[in-house]
């Protein structure tokens, strides 16, 4: 699978296989995978269940190696990196949303949006969270407990920490798939009105056509294989 | 507050309202507690008792003897910068009015002591002038003395001058924790309480430099006789320290089942914790948190539980060592130091080790776990790395465990014997368990559903029911015989049992004993008695004749009570052999069990050392001796021709009915010089002992219990969801609410009742043991377990279980089963 474009890639899967042993035996999962994603796209990779999206997710934001071929990210082949570097990778250029949300309990929203940024040791970490929140709409509900906010909120807080720390790449994963419909079409929305503001790139996982179709390119993954579906 | 901090006390916060969490803390502040408590308390005992040896010695070489020690003993020993002083210690009679005890008599020159001090009220220096005692409290109070007060001695009434708080020089042994009283020995010859040949430990002391008295030590050791020991100051085990450092071991032994149990609680609890902390730690490390970060995380939350249990720990520590050391203070000989400040932190220190040992392995293998895990779910690795740690981990707290025991091969002997008892109870409990649910199987709605839970859960029930019955086995035993062992051993005696032992009755008194005796119509029989050591088998040396353990034998080792008489005494049946005739001037006859330990049998010929002079016999018979039956009561028995020019004092032993204790009174009058014994005081002495360090130990166990029960909550909740998940599919299939819930109360009930039984079964069995071989008295039923124990077991699993299975909503079980 081939992108034709001349401005340099951010990822780039090269020749990319992934198996893994189990009792029964060694399963491969996918080979001989290439895939260039440009600074600022949108890409939503769909498939169905068990096809390998998770796996694939986990290699390209470099939670994962490959068991052939190598992922470069800005240039840099993941492969080279130990766990300090790939963490430091994580902290500084990329966020994930997860389809569960991933909150900590304890923490209030205005908490868990700043926790990343204090991680990080930014000095505007109380500021830089109460905007991302105003962003996504919570800015009155700054001190709820995510078991007081509603799945929709809990997963705008989830999106607002992604942002807050500013990455290069943005990974989600089901973004929507714990949401009801009309909650899931407002995630969206906002979701994508922030990346077009923000210039992220965005890789989702998702079995949503709708979803998929706002992105500027869609990749099937199906039998080990990976092949672009037009718009 | 650091971000790492900030998440640690939220997290901990939050994790408090778990039950793993509250066992867990629970847990480490009941082995800090008792950590605290038993840490203090042998320190202030060794303080006070061992460590202070200078002191505790009065001296800083001791030599001590059985026979008087005349100032020709010390001839040709360098004593050059040496100072010295003697000291006679024996047992005697004082009494003012009606009230009589026996104390511990210690007569002295000045200077004394040598080292150390004597503290006294009112206080002041040196000895008691002659004609004056001083007196410790314990007789103060017994004998309802003020200061002042005239205290009988002998022929010689002394004045009660001060009250003695501290000594040092108490002797060895049981009469160190005698009370004691001081004399001058100058007041001796008036009192005539010591004739020659009377029992009493004659000492000298010495002090000076440490050289001097190395020199001296060394020279005085070739010429010791048998009767002599020396006590020194660096080589010397501490002398009265020994009964009080064994009760101290028996405390610290009974403290290592609860801090096993805490320690086992805490890993479940720690277990159970990390499995919920997967999704977490993914989480904070996918937003940047590094791992040595997350590592730091869980260990400032385990810090901060520390903190807080080490806190209420070493309060609870100090109010049960307040309590404990009430219990023993009257036992105590003078009253204890504080501890070092250090020890009141032991316990905190093995409880952080406890903590970060058993946590850190989880610990470290949650910075381990993948970031996909967050996509895929993906488990922390489980390889070498984290195996090695977890050993080396358990290696280092059974190290730390140990250490603070001081008694490692008793402490492994007793984790030996827990894992076995452990394993045979766990065994037999799911035995039962599955025999009693089969009928039930059959006959009720949900009884196969039991039946497979109790297969399921096997594991869990054997660990539940391990501790469970070796716990309440331990508790039952420890405290059934804290107050039942010496009362029935005493029961057992027919009621004219002697009650008052007389020694040291001179050759010269014996007529007119004989006389005062037969005048208040007392059935006594008087027995000569005459120190002699056995030297001699068939004519030549015994020792070299005997195997390893026979040449240890306590007969050998010191020297024996010899006795003479012309007829076998009474209580005492011949097993073989016949009494001898008038004129068999060397048969001997030998009591059974020395005589099957040593391997001796009729016919062989045995010589004695009987003050330098060597005696020789025949074995001509073999007797039957009830030691306990306070008869006297001799190894080896003389014909009259033998022995009976040989130097002796004379004993014997006689019931007094309480009606006619005043007698006792007159007989001492009379015979001022006479020791009389009170067996029922030395009883109640003992039995006073025992009851304390029963309760002591019986607290330790209560607080082992307390660590039992949270280990039983915690093993329940490692299968909580599994229940919960079952319980879900049952109420959707149809099943009750109630019916699920009687389901799982109908399953711990059982395993309460069967642990119960099983429990009262073991410490009757343990109970019966004791009876049979260390009192020799028939076993018998305990009514009050069984009728206590099973119901008990019971409760105490039904409630746990009902406090953490709490009822499942429709809408929770549909949840529940989506989520499964």
């Amino acid at each position: 699978m081939s992108h034709l474009n001349r401005e340099k890639p951010l990822i780039e899967a090269q020749d990319v296989a992934k198996s893994f042993n189990t009792q029964a035996g060694s399963v491969e999962l996918f080979r001989n995978l290439d895939v260039r994603i440009m600074p600022g796209e949108s890409l939503a990779i769909i498939g169905r269940s068990g096809a390998g999206k998770s796996t694939l997710l986990s290699l390209l934001a470099g939670l994962d190696t490959p068991t052939e071929g190598q992922i470069l990210f800005d240039d840099q082949p993941l492969e080279q990196l130990d766990d300090a570097a790939r963490a430091d990778l994580r902290l500084q250029q990329i966020s994930f949303i997860f389809q569960s949300f991933h909150l900590l309990p304890e923490l209030d929203a205005l908490d868990n949006v700043r926790l990343p940024l204090e991680i990080q040791g930014r000095k505007d970490a109380d500021a830089q969270a109460r905007h991302w929140l105003q962003q996504v709409g919570l800015g009155a509900r700054l001190d709820h407990y995510p078991a007081q906010l509603s799945g929709g909120e809990q997963q705008r807080v989830a999106i607002a920490r992604a942002f807050a720390t500013e990455p290069k790449v943005l990974f989600a994963d089901e973004p929507t798939g714990n949401l009801d419909d009309d909650t899931g079409q407002q995630i969206i929305e906002q979701l994508f009105d922030l990346n077009t503001n923000a210039g992220t790139t965005l890789i989702l996982i998702t079995h949503d056509i709708d979803l998929a179709s706002r992105c500027q390119r869609r990749l099937h993954l199906q039998n080990g294989r990976l092949e672009e579906v037009p718009a | 507050m650091s971000l790492l901090t900030r998440l640690a006390a939220r997290q901990l916060l939050t994790q408090l309202r778990t039950t793993e969490w509250r066992a867990l803390l629970l847990a480490s502040w009941i082995a800090i507690a008792l950590t605290t408590l038993l840490a203090v308390l042998g320190d202030r005992l060794e303080r006070g008792l061992m460590r202070e040896s200078a002191s505790l010695l009065g001296a800083d070489l001791v030599l001590s003897s059985s026979r008087p020690l005349t100032p020709e003993r010390l001839q040709g020993l360098p004593l050059q910068g040496i100072q010295q002083t003697p000291v006679i210690q024996f047992p005697s009679m004082v009494g003012q009015g009606d009230n009589l005890m026996l104390v511990s008599v210690r007569a002295l020159q000045a200077p004394y002591p040598l080292r150390g001090e004597l503290v006294t009220e009112p206080a002041g220096t040196g000895i008691p002038a002659p004609g004056e005692v001083w007196v410790e409290p314990r007789v103060m109070t017994q004998l309802q003395l003020q200061p002042g007060a005239q205290l009988e001695f002998g022929y010689q009434p002394l004045t009660v001058s001060r009250e003695l708080l501290a000594s040092p020089d108490r002797g060895t042994g049981f009469r160190s924790f005698s009370p004691h009283i001081l004399v001058n020995a100058a007041d001796l010859d008036a009192s005539g309480v010591l004739a020659p040949g009377s029992r009493a430990n004659y000492r000298i002391l010495f002090a000076g430099s440490s050289a001097a008295v190395r020199t001296l030590d060394q020279a005085l050791r070739p010429t010791l006789a048998s009767h002599e020991r020396i006590h020194a100051l660096q080589a010397d085990q501490p002398l009265t320290g020994n009964a009080l450092g064994n009760a101290l071991s028996y405390l610290k032994l009974s403290a290592l089942i609860a801090l096993l149990l805490s320690a086992l609680t805490i890993m479940l609890a720690l277990r159970r914790f990390s499995l919920g902390q997967h999704t977490r730690s993914a989480l904070l490390l996918n937003l940047g948190l590094r791992p040595g970060q997350l590592v730091r995380v869980y260990l400032y939350q385990l810090l901060l539980a520390w903190l807080l249990t080490a806190s209420a720990g070493i309060l609870t520590g100090f109010l049960l060592e307040s309590a404990v050391y009430q219990w023993l203070a009257e036992l105590l000989p003078q009253a204890l130091p504080p501890a070092h400040w250090l020890r009141w932190l032991s316990g905190a220190a093995l409880g952080l080790a406890l903590l970060v040992l058993l946590g850190l392995p989880p610990i470290l293998q949650l910075a381990r776990i993948p970031v996909a895990h967050l996509l895929r779910g993906d488990a922390p690795p489980r390889d070498r790395t984290a195996l090695l740690l977890q050993g080396a981990s358990m290696i280092l707290l059974a190290a730390t465990l140990l250490a603070f025991l001081e008694a490692p091969l008793a402490a492994l002997g007793l984790l030996a014997f827990l894992l076995l008892g452990g394993a045979l109870f766990g065994w037999l409990a799911q035995g039962c368990l599955l025999l009693c649910a089969r009928p039930l199987a059959r006959h009720l709605l949900l009884g196969r559903l039991l039946l497979m839970r109790l297969r399921q859960q096997r594991q869990w029930h054997r660990l539940q029911a391990a501790v469970v019955v070796m716990l309440l086995t331990l508790l039952s035993v420890v405290w059934v015989s804290r107050t039942d062992l010496i009362e029935q051993w005493q029961a057992q005696f027919p009621s004219d049992t002697p009650n008052y032992f007389l020694i040291n009755i001179q050759p010269w008194q014996k007529a007119e004993l004989d006389t005062f005796f037969a005048e208040r119509a007392l059935d006594t029989e008087l027995y000569p008695m005459i120190r002699g050591r056995l030297t001699q088998l068939n004519g030549n040396p015994i020792q070299p004749q005997l195997n390893a353990e026979q040449q240890d034998h306590n007969t050998l080792r010191r020297e024996l009570n010899l006795s003479w008489r012309a007829e076998r005494p009474a209580h005492n049946p011949l097993v073989a052999g016949d009494w001898w005739q008038p004129g068999d001037t060397d048969a001997i006859s030998i009591e059974q069990d020395m005589a099957r330990e040593l391997g001796l049998e009729l016919g062989d010929r045995l010589g004695f050392d009987i003050g330098g002079i060597a005696v020789e016999g025949v074995i001509r018979n073999i007797r039957e001796v009830v030691w306990t039956s306070f008869q006297p009561n001799f190894y080896i028995i003389f014909n009259p021709e033998a022995l009976q020019n040989a130097p002796s004092t004379w004993i014997t032993s006689f019931h007094l009915p309480a009606e006619q204790r005043a007698l006792s009174r007159d007989l001492l009058q009379q015979f001022p010089s006479l020791t009389l014994i009170d067996i029922d005081q030395v009883l109640t002495q003992l039995a006073g002992w025992l009851q304390r360090l029963g309760d002591s130990s019986a607290l330790i166990l209560a607080l082992s219990l307390g660590c039992g029960l949270l280990l039983l909550g915690v093993t329940l909740l490692q299968a909580l969801e599994q229940r919960r998940f079952e319980s879900a599919l049952l109420q959707t299939l149809g099943v009750s609410a109630e019916q699920a819930r009687r389901l799982d109360l109908l399953e711990f009930l059982l395993i309460g009742l069967v642990c119960g039984g099983l429990a009262s079964a073991s410490a009757e069995g343990v109970l019966a043991m004791l009876h049979q071989w260390l009192l020799q008295i028939p076993p018998r039923l305990h009514g009050e377990l069984w009728l206590l124990l099973p119901p008990l077991a019971a409760m105490v699993f039904v409630l746990i279980g009902w406090l953490i299975r709490r009822p499942l909503r429709l809408d929770q079980c549909y949840r529940l089963l989506r989520a499964g």
